[in-house]
């Protein structure tokens, strides 16, 4: 069994054969491309040229105006005197050089981007040529450490602590490439200087010039009137996650997030922007280049940026999929220059970061007893006789007899310990200012908490960007991945909710491991594994088969643009996506093995015993979804004297086809998992299978005009179509507004030196929320097969749909932002605020409540709901250098969201009832009793009874150590001394999505060392708590040692729980203030150390740079007011889930 | 340029495939049908039905049964409604017990209701042919008459909605009060002599699993017994009890139905829709059940806990076997033995209870200290906390490894015959005393367990001997079949018994200890845990949010059936 737990941290045969296919559609159209681009760059390296004395250097000019060559000389080397004759036609530039050159000392050579240096000819000794230079960044301080490159060689040199450095190059003609961590990288062709000086920008910095990528294109940071923030893919790349969802929480103001599991694949964040302003689905639309798509499992090291859009303005171009933000992610691109590889990669080691302990079997017993003792059983669970025994157990005694009473421990003898978390990354990038390609190849492994559970993940990315033409650019990309998950055959990875694949609802794994006493054997000491009530933890995880998912996702973007020569600044863009996803699952199931002891035989005889099923059985789905994008667009920008005009129209079309199919057997005869072998009765043989479409049209436009950079408007919007509605009522109009004033580019800020730039904008405008489903306009049956049984078959069964709503529409937002920016002292402050204010009307509500529940059937949705939201975000950074070199960045941002319920339908009980009404309070917020902590004796008569004048619940029957209530209401609005539903209030905040959260990310560099982490809390959440983790016993589970050490007792009367029954009873586990928990926390959810090695030594090893770090996710939670150990943002009340991980990782990053 | 008129071309296929034509949002659903289509034809029509059908409570898919609200059988475990919320009376309009299978969770019976309404008004106003239309119909009358009597038994009176509601047509005639218990009564009575008429007597195999005049009659029966007795029969009107005892004796002379000779195999698939079924849900392959695996033995010999042991007799109803000579264990000259209990008794103990030496699969139960099923008094496991697993209805030759498999395809009988003879020599011992024809019913149910029939165990009998043996009988005879809730209610002896003292389920329930080895073994009976009756439990609490919902139903208060507010007394 432990034998399995190993896998192979690497690439496998098989892998790298996926990777190739994957990649083999990419790479056919690469090399088509390339060819073709390399014969139109080779028809213009010929010349014709005729000339007569003229000096050398003239030449070189005419031969430049002709062709595509540029040169690169010194006039000091050239023989003035001497003048040449020259007459060719149709010739290589390269041959008439030849000619040109040969009887002169010198010689040329061919550089990269079209450059020939005239140098002094070889067999000389080569004459390297000495630059010095100096590196500073912004504030005119020297960058120690830098490293300064001769790019195309291995040559290279690094900046003292003054920021001089000194490099002997080929050539005057020699490009440099100066980079430093935290910084952008530079690139300075030095065109014959040999003393520079390099200014190095902060990377990631709100720079003046920054180009932020916005919904259909791009603008610059200062010409936004929109609420738009930005993520460098790099600040994320690295981070131990295999989800790319969980990097944004905290790093991006106005992003509330919260990661509620740590499966591997499914442990991905809950992303709301903004918070959440409606009761309908609130998530964020994602797009992945361009084009609608997830991000989440795209390789992070093939991310260039992430945007996120939240005010109207900033949504107003995706209409109907805007009104909960948009996050864009777009992906690297190749960068002209000699071919750069380079390696990333991580190692890693998860642990479940917090897990609560249980009781031992000792413990148990006594908690037992004490149950049933308060529940007046006659009878105890345990004898002291036992409880003796198990207490040897516990204790290790020598005379202990662990089998027939054993200390097993359900979470902690089945969970993995160290799972290994890895990520290789290849990256190679680089072209010509004709051609630039970018390729990528990932893998990531993931081990689970469970030998069983594990994720593969296989990453490929290409890029190929053409300049076809002086006026066309195409481009193609490629980004690919296959994901694959393993499971036990036992987790119904098919069936409902993914956060509650381990729970109760598909008899899982965690809810076993709660559940399993310590008294009953999860191993015995021999190695053979027991069960507790016919179910198996041990047999669940290991032998119960196995569920396999292997999803296959294409991202495919072809697009081409063209410059219209005949209207300047005009330009046609026409991109085409096709993306198909592909999956298939594979579920084999097993008879779940386990073992039973007889200890009235010496030694113990064990049985073996088989459950779930006689036979395996199989099941096997496969499906196709193919989503189609068609987009074109009309660009238009232009400069007419301080007036600036940009207009953006788009018409875009979408069509998704879905199709898919299932196949399953029972009763395998033989242990071979293929369908053909199952068994082959009616009732043994199953399949299945559907399709469906779907489709959207789009208009889009955006005209943005600005006067002199200071005063800037913009109007966008959309009208979009979608097929979700009837006829007639499928296209709707979205409209935006927005202002900006760039204030600090006044003249009379002129005055205030400090402020490097100053804006306020505003925007106001509509966008839309697709909400409900399909086809709920129509009336309709639906249809099922296996409805009743006649003749020993199960039929077809048709029920009546809910009723159809033929006026059913979008859900509308009215956006409303206002925020400032700007930048202070020279980049040592930069701030961003912005207030926020949304109405969504038109949210889709069920009118059940004004129907009686003799209704029978679900009334259709009606646009009905109305719903606010407001808050505010902000976001500060600060980057300051010491006199020692330490450089210190710092960014912290903060958001605060609160929505209001203005509409909905409620019933006259709760509506009338001001501590139970939800309209006018947050949507989710808790409503119960309010628990008033534990009667005491004091509440009783003599006899035993409650004294008069004391509110219970009717015929509960309480003693000392219950929960109290506080009758606040009754039928007639008034305290009626019964605890009902009437005496229900406002008992916590919504639950899910904190209202509050902010993150700091401080940076520290020192020479070759850099650290950065990422302190991230959350306020106003609160979580409900429930089931095992509070309740002892519940559904025949075992208890927390928390309830064992902390319940109430006469001599412990302020305890954090009840009183013990065998069975809690409903009195005291109702839903009230007590099983509330305020789950604000601080995490410090990353940290990373990194370490770049000296240039010298590094080129010494071969490569241009190498960097090693070690990382952290999850490292360290506070929660102060939770004692019980689960994370705060566990989705799960009681505590059967998927436990969040703790990452620790050693990663390099290396460039040859 | 060649490149230039490339692009072109693309951006033109681009644009004329994105600025799309006017169907390109007119998608076809293709998981819907229309409702004409549904009404069109018998067969699709039938498609709808077959859905009605499918609503029935899927009893042998039920972890718990309603015999656990009782004092037939423990919970096996503390957190199911039989004890967390019966046993212990925690019942509120908030939180209430809802019957295996939600037998009476209030809005699922009226989501069932409707469909059924709604296949009434769509055929009957179909051009589909007349015959057709009138079986149909019929059939689903009858399914709603059942679905009534289960919400009419638990709640009293109900709301009798006969119509599709419609809040666009019907404005506020949508709310609809509570209907008295009578006029429930009624209704459901009436239905059923009208439907009892339309349906056939029998049907041939491929369309077992309806309705027959017979099944009409017997939930006419049934409920016309539940009227008549004394819960809901305070002024002990002959009448109720006359008509009971009519409908019953027409069942009777039907001549449709039998008994079954092994009262075992009755229960499994092999006599599915045997003579003695009346109504039964229909079961098969992919529809199987996993009954055994739910409510068998928790050990096989030593083997791991393969089933959960859901049924856990009481010593109470084990005390109700009568001995093989015919006569109940306290009866004088009956030869019981409390030190060997499980000697001589009736056939029927031995193919309904598994006690400590009772072959099971091959192998012997043990309950006794020690035992590889011995006892737990404490509630720490899923084994027996009375000393007693179920035997009937339990399939011992399926194999352990499928015991969850579903592929148990036994039918679950919401009526048989036995119970009708039963209910009939019930009602006419109250209307006539001990007749002839009341001893030839229950000496036929007798008989066929291989007793000896009342006058040979007992000799002459009074109208009151007569019906506590007619009691015994039925929780006998039908336990484990989810009787015993309904008949200790309407009896009214589950709160206090006519004599004052605690009703019988208000009174501890009774588990076996055995100690000592074979041949040495002591009997101890032990109280196991304790039950609470209140008086308001006869009937449930309407549920709270249905009373929130229902402006009619809150208006309701005091009359026959002195509601307070739409709810029943004492909630």
């Amino acid at each position: 069994m432990q034998k399995k737990e190993q896998h192979c941290a690497f690439f496998s045969g098989y892998a790298l054969l996926k990777i190739l296919l994957l990649m083999k559609l990419t790479f056919i159209l690469t090399v088509v491309f390339c060819i073709q681009v390399s014969a139109s760059v080779h028809s213009q390296t010929v010349v014709s040229l005729t000339v007569k004395k003229m000096p050398l250097n003239k030449v070189f000019l005419e031969i430049e105006r002709r062709t595509k060559y540029r040169f690169l000389f010194n006039n000091d080397l050239l023989p003035g005197e001497r003048k040449v004759d020259l007459s060719v036609k149709d010739e290589e530039v390269t041959r008439v050089l030849d000619r040109l050159l040969s009887n002169t000392p010198l010689s040329y050579k061919l550089l990269e981007g079209d450059v020939i240096a005239i140098t002094p000819r070889a067999g000389a000794v080569q004459q390297k040529i000495k630059v010095t230079g100096r590196v500073t960044n912004e504030k005119g301080e020297p960058v120690p450490g830098a490293t300064v490159i001769e790019k195309g060689t291995k040559n290279g040199a690094s900046t003292d602590n003054d920021g001089y450095f000194i490099i002997n190059v080929d050539s005057a003609g020699s490009v440099l490439e100066i980079s430093s961590i935290g910084f952008e990288t530079q690139t300075l062709a030095l065109g014959g200087q040999t003393q520079v000086n390099v200014l190095l920008k902060i990377a990631g910095k709100g720079k003046l010039d920054e180009v932020v990528v916005i919904g259909y294109g791009t603008t610059k940071k200062t010409s936004l009137t929109a609420a738009v923030s930005t993520l460098k893919g790099g600040d994320v790349a690295q981070k131990p996650v295999a989800d790319l969802s969980n990097s944004l929480v905290g790093r991006v103001p106005g992003v509330i997030a919260d990661q509620g599991s740590g499966e591997p694949g499914l442990d991905g964040s809950r992303i709301r922007i903004r918070g959440s302003s409606t009761t309908g689905n609130a998530d964020p639309l994602l797009v992945v280049d361009g084009i609608p798509r997830s991000f989440a499992q795209l390789d992070p090291n093939s991310i260039e940026s992430f945007t996120v859009l939240k005010d109207a303005a900033a949504v107003a171009p995706y209409g109907l999929a805007g009104a909960n933000g948009v996050i864009l992610v777009t992906t690297k691109k190749g960068k002209s220059g000699a071919p750069s590889l380079s390696y990333n990669g991580y190692m890693g080691y998860q642990n479940a970061a917090r897990i609560p302990a249980m009781v031992n079997s000792y413990q148990y017993a006594l908690l037992q007893n004490e149950g049933a003792k308060n529940s007046g059983l006659p009878n105890m669970p345990f004898s002291d006789n036992n409880i003796a025994e198990y207490k040897k157990t516990v204790d290790k005694a020598a005379d202990a007899d662990p089998d027939r009473y054993p200390n097993s421990r359900g979470l902690r003898d089945v969970l993995r310990r160290n799972a290994v978390l890895t990520y290789h990354n290849l990256e190679l990038s680089g072209g010509t200012d004709k051609i630039r390609y970018y390729a990528a190849l990932g893998y990531t492994s993931q081990q689970g908490q469970f030998a069983t559970t594990w994720l593969k993940k296989y990453n490929a990315d290409t890029r190929v960007d053409v300049k076809a033409t002086n006026t066309t650019n195409v481009s193609l990309a490629l980004n690919g991945y296959v994901v694959d998950q393993h499971y036990a055959g036992k987790v119904d990875q098919t069936a409902g909710d993914p956060n509650d694949m381990y729970g109760a609802a598909n008899g899982g794994i965690m809810y076993q491991a709660f559940r399993t006493p310590p008294t009953s054997p999860i191993y015995y000491s021999n190695g053979l594994w027991g069960s507790y009530i016919g179910r198996s933890l041990v047999g669940y995880i290991y032998n119960s088969g196995y569920a396999f998912n292997e999803n296959t996702q294409l991202l495919t973007t072809f697009s081409i643009e063209q410059q219209l020569p005949f209207v300047k600044g005009l330009s046609v863009k026409g991109v085409v996506s096709y993306d198909p996803y592909n999956t298939f699952s594979k579920i084999w199931r097993t008879p779940i093995l386990s073992y039973s002891a007889d200890f009235s035989t010496t030694p113990a005889t064990y049985t073996p015993g088989y459950t779930e099923f006689s036979q395996p059985q199989l099941n096997e789905s496969v499906s196709q979804n193919k989503a189609f994008t068609y987009q074109g667009y009309i660009n238009y920008h232009n400069t007419f004297g301080q007036h600036d005009v940009t207009f953006l129209g788009v018409v875009e079309s979408r069509n998704q086809k879905y199709w898919g199919l299932g196949a399953g057997r029972t009763a395998y005869p033989i242990n071979i998992d293929e369908l053909d072998q199952g068994g082959v009765a009616a009732g043994q043989i199953s399949n299945g299978g559907s399709s469906s479409e779907q489709a959207q049209v789009g208009y889009l436009y955006r005209l943005s005009y600005s006067y002199a950079g200071r005063y800037l408007a913009e109007v966008a919007g959309r009208y979009d179509g979608h097929y979700y509605f009837a006829p007639g009522k499928q296209y709707a109009f979205f409209p935006a507004f927005s202002l900006g004033w760039n204030i600090g580019q006044e003249r009379f800020m002129r005055n205030a030196a400090f402020v490097d730039r100053l804006k306020v904008r505003t925007s106001y405008g509509e966008s839309g929320n697709l909400a409900g489903g399909a086809y709920q306009y129509l009336t309709g049956y639906g249809i099922y097969g296996n409805a009743a049984v006649f003749n020993g078959n199960p039929t077809t069964g048709v029920y009546e749909n809910s009723q159809a709503n033929p006026n059913i529409t979008w859900e509308r937002a009215k956006k409303f932002d206002i925020g400032v920016e700007g930048s202070l002292w020279r980049g040592l402050l930069t701030f961003e605020a912005d207030y926020f204010h949304e109405r969504r009307s038109n949210m889709l509500v069920t009118p059940n409540v004004i129907v009686p529940a003799e209704y029978g059937i679900g009334l259709p949705q009606v646009n009905g709901g109305v719903m606010s939201n407001q808050g505010i975000e902000l976001s500060l950074g600060t980057s300051h250098t010491f006199h020692n070199g330490i450089r210190i960045d710092v960014n912290g941002n903060f958001t605060y969201a609160q929505n209001k319920l203005l509409q909905v339908y409620e019933t006259n009980a709760t509506y009338n009832n001001p501590n139970r009404r939800q309209t006018g309070r947050a949507n989710g917020t808790q409503f119960g009793l309010k628990a008033l902590g534990y009667f005491t004796t004091n509440d009783f008569t003599a006899n035993g009874s409650l004294k008069p004048g004391i509110a219970s619940i009717p015929d509960a029957p309480v003693q000392p150590g219950d929960l109290k209530y506080a009758d606040l209401s009754g039928p007639a609005g008034k305290p009626d001394g019964i605890i009902d539903d009437n005496d229900q209030t406002v008992i916590g905040r919504p639950n899910g999505s904190p209202q509050m959260i902010f993150g700091l990310t401080p940076t520290i560099f020192y020479k070759g060392i850099d650290l950065n982490f990422l302190l991230q809390g959350a306020a106003q959440v609160t979580l409900p708590v429930g089931g095992s983790l509070v309740h002892p016993f519940d559904q025949q589970g075992s208890a927390t040692e928390l309830a064992y050490t902390d319940h109430w007792t006469p001599a412990n009367p302020n305890a954090l729980y009840p009183r013990i029954y065998s069975n809690q009873p409903d009195y005291d586990t109702r839903w009230s203030s007590w099983w509330l928990r305020n789950a604000a926390y601080l995490k410090l959810r990353n940290l990373e150390l990194g370490y770049s090695f000296p240039n010298a030594l590094v080129r010494r090893w071969g490569m241009q740079r190498l960097r090693a770090y070690i990382a952290g996710q999850n490292l360290w939670t506070w929660t102060p007011h939770m004692k019980e150990t689960i994370d705060p943002e566990a989705r799960s009340s009681n505590g059967q889930y998927y436990f969040q991980q703790r990452v620790f990782s050693f990663g390099l990053n290396v460039t040859f | 340029m060649n490149m230039i008129k490339t692009c072109g071309a693309v951006l033109l296929v681009t644009i004329s495939l994105a600025g799309c034509k006017k169907s390109y949002l007119d998608i076809a659903p293709k998981n819907f049908l229309s409702d004409d289509a549904v009404w069109a034809s018998t067969a699709n029509a039938d498609l709808f039905l077959n859905d009605i059908y499918n609503q029935l409570p899927d009893i042998n898919n039920e972890t718990e049964h309603l015999d656990q609200y009782t004092d037939n059988s423990d919970v096996g475990v503390l957190w199911m409604n039989g004890y967390a919320k019966v046993a212990t009376a925690q019942i509120t309009p908030s939180s209430l017990p809802t019957g295996p299978w939600d037998m009476w969770t209030w809005d699922k019976n009226y989501q069932k209701i409707r469909r059924c309404n709604l296949f009434i008004q769509k055929v009957a106003a179909s051009q589909l042919p007349g015959d057709y239309k009138t079986q149909r119909i019929a059939e689903a009358r009858f399914i709603r008459a059942l679905l009534y009597h289960w919400i009419w038994m638990a709640y009293g009176g109900v709301p009798v909605i006969k119509d599709v509601l419609d809040n666009v047509t019907q404005g506020d005639s949508i709310y609809r009060p509570r209907n008295t218990e009578r006029e429930t009564f009624a209704f459901i009575d009436n239905e059923l002599d009208t439907i009892s008429k339309m349906l056939p007597p029998s049907y041939g195999a491929a369309d077992f699993g309806r309705p027959t005049s017979g099944a009409a009659l017997t939930l006419k029966g049934w409920c016309e017994l539940y009227e008549a007795s004394p819960l809901r029969n305070p002024g002990q009107d002959p009448n109720l009890w006359k008509a009971a005892s009519a409908t019953n004796k027409q069942v009777m002379q039907l001549g449709v139905y039998d008994l079954v000779s092994d009262f075992t195999q009755l229960f499994l698939a092999g006599d599915n829709n045997s003579i003695e079924s009346v109504f039964a849900r229909q079961y098969g392959p992919n529809h199987g059940s996993t009954i055994i695996g739910k409510e068998g033995p928790t050990m096989n010999a030593a083997v791991a806990e393969v089933s959960w042991g859901n049924f856990q007799p009481t010593q109470e109803l084990v005390d109700e076997f009568s001995m093989s000579n015919g006569k109940a264990i306290a009866d004088p000259g009956s030869g019981y033995d409390p030190q060997h209990p499980y000697d001589n008794r009736e056939d029927r103990f031995y193919k309904t209870i598994l006690y400590d030496g009772a072959p099971w699969r091959g192998f012997t139960i043990s309950t006794r200290d020690g035992g590889n099923n011995s006892i737990d008094l404490g509630y720490a496991s899923d084994k027996t906390h009375t000393g007693y697993y179920a035997r009937k209805r339990l399939d011992s030759a399926m194999d352990p490894g499928s015991y969850f498999s579903g592929i148990c395809y036994q039918n679950y009988m919401y009526f048989r015959y036995a119970e009708v003879l039963l209910s009939f020599a019930e009602a006419e011992n109250e209307v006539n005393g001990p007749t002839a024809d009341v001893l030839a019913a229950v000496d036929k149910v007798r008989t066929r367990g291989n007793l000896p029939g009342i006058a040979a165990a007992y000799g002459a009998v009074n109208q009151s001997q007569m019906r506590d043996i007619i009691r015994r009988e039925r929780r006998v005879e039908l336990c484990f079949e989810d009787k015993r809730w309904w008949d200790v209610l309407r009896w009214k002896i589950a709160e206090k018994m006519p004599d004052g003292s605690p009703g019988v389920l208000n009174r501890p329930e009774i588990g076996m200890v055995i100690t000592g080895t074979t041949g040495n073994l002591t009997y101890t009976r032990t109280n196991v845990r304790n039950r609470i009756f209140l008086p308001k439990m006869f009937l449930m609490p309407i549920p709270q949010f249905a009373l929130d919902q229902n402006p009619a139903m809150q208006k309701q208060s005091g009359g026959t059936d002195g509601w307070t507010n739409g709810q029943n007394p004492g909630y």
